[in-house]
């Protein structure tokens, strides 16, 4: 079985569990599944034998607690410590489709709000300017400034996850994190000054690009 | 408590080859039969341990369809493990009458 199989079957047999069972084992999924640098496909197959077993377990009247003790954080940093780590090609390839989707995601939003704006509030203009030395530096110093949000959110998450947070906290938390990270890019992409050739792009084109872009990182992760 | 657990893990290790060797198993199966013999470790103690097993190459695991339906990963030992169980009865054989030994002396002193 592949990983996406591997990960269907988790979660149609997961609806078996007990309420208990479930809160804590979906617990240890999400943290074991955010040690995102060991492979996947050791990842889920493991998950996938802790599952049967509390399946196993429960019919039995034991609980998950009963078979992984009573410290969830701990059991599960034993089996990450264990689990052997992605290879090198996989991370990369891993990386390259993230870079696709953030392209994607840059482009065709920017291409989106364009159009909208200029035909539901007739401002700005459909041909905008582009300064191709410009737009490449705000992409070198936005991809890894994405990436370390990414991380910092994935790192949050994870220390998070075993521990009874207060949620309209949490929330605000991250509601200011989402805010200050959408300013740091809005002023990079507002004092960035114009170098380079122009290159006048219409809207649609945009929207095109980004699509067309987002379908190779499809086409990737479908073949990682 | 670090040195005890050591050697508790490695006893363990040594006690999931000798059972995969007789018959492969799945987790379940395997944590049923340690079971069976009286070895009263915790049940989820076994995953670490089969990951590691399988990083050191001396297990394989194997998705099957199992008799009564659903895909199991069963573990096979591998010739490494064949070996790395054998070391593991003579140092076995070498220790245990020794340590039974010193310990009734140490009873009847």
């Amino acid at each position: 079985m592949n990983t996406q199989q591997l990960i269907s079957e988790n979660n149609r047999k997961r609806e078996f569990l007990t309420k208990e069972n479930k809160e804590y084992y979906e617990d240890m999924l999400v943290y074991i599944r955010l040690s995102f640098d060991k492979s996947d496909q050791e990842t889920e197959e493991v998950l996938n034998e802790m599952l049967d077993h509390v399946l196993l377990a429960q019919e039995e009247g034991r609980t998950a607690k009963d078979i992984f003790g009573s410290n969830p954080k701990q059991y599960a940093d034993e089996v990450i410590g264990e689990l052997p780590r992605m290879v090198t090609k996989k991370q990369l390839q891993y990386f390259v489709m993230g870079i696709f989707y953030l392209l994607a995601a840059w482009v065709g939003m920017s291409g989106i709000i364009s159009t909208g704006a200029y035909y539901l509030f007739h401002v700005g203009e459909l041909y905008e300017d582009h300064y191709l030395v410009s737009q490449i530096l705000i992409l070198l110093i936005s991809i890894p400034l994405a990436f370390l949000y990414l991380i910092l959110t994935l790192q949050y998450i994870r220390w998070s996850t075993f521990k009874s947070i207060n949620r309209v906290g949490e929330f605000l938390l991250l509601w200011l994190i989402g805010m200050l990270s959408f300013g740091v890019f809005f002023l990079i992409y507002y004092f960035m000054p114009d170098i380079g050739p122009n290159l006048q792009l219409p809207a649609y084109i945009k929207i095109i690009i980004g699509v067309i872009l987002f379908i190779f990182g499809r086409i990737l992760y479908k073949r990682i | 408590m670090a040195i005890r657990s050591q050697l508790l893990k490695g006893i363990l290790e040594g006690c999931i080859l000798a059972v995969i060797e007789k018959q492969p198993v799945y987790g379940y199966e395997l944590s049923v039969k340690l079971h069976e013999y009286d070895l009263d470790v915790s049940e989820g103690s076994i995953y670490p341990i089969l990951l590691r097993l399988q990083k050191e190459k001396l297990i394989q695991g194997q998705m099957e369809k199992s008799p009564n339906g659903p895909n199991r990963k069963y573990y096979y030992l591998t010739d490494e493990g064949k070996d790395s169980l054998e070391e593991f009865r003579q140092k076995w054989d070498w220790i245990k009458k020794p340590v039974d030994q010193i310990l009734e002396k140490g009873e009847s002193l």
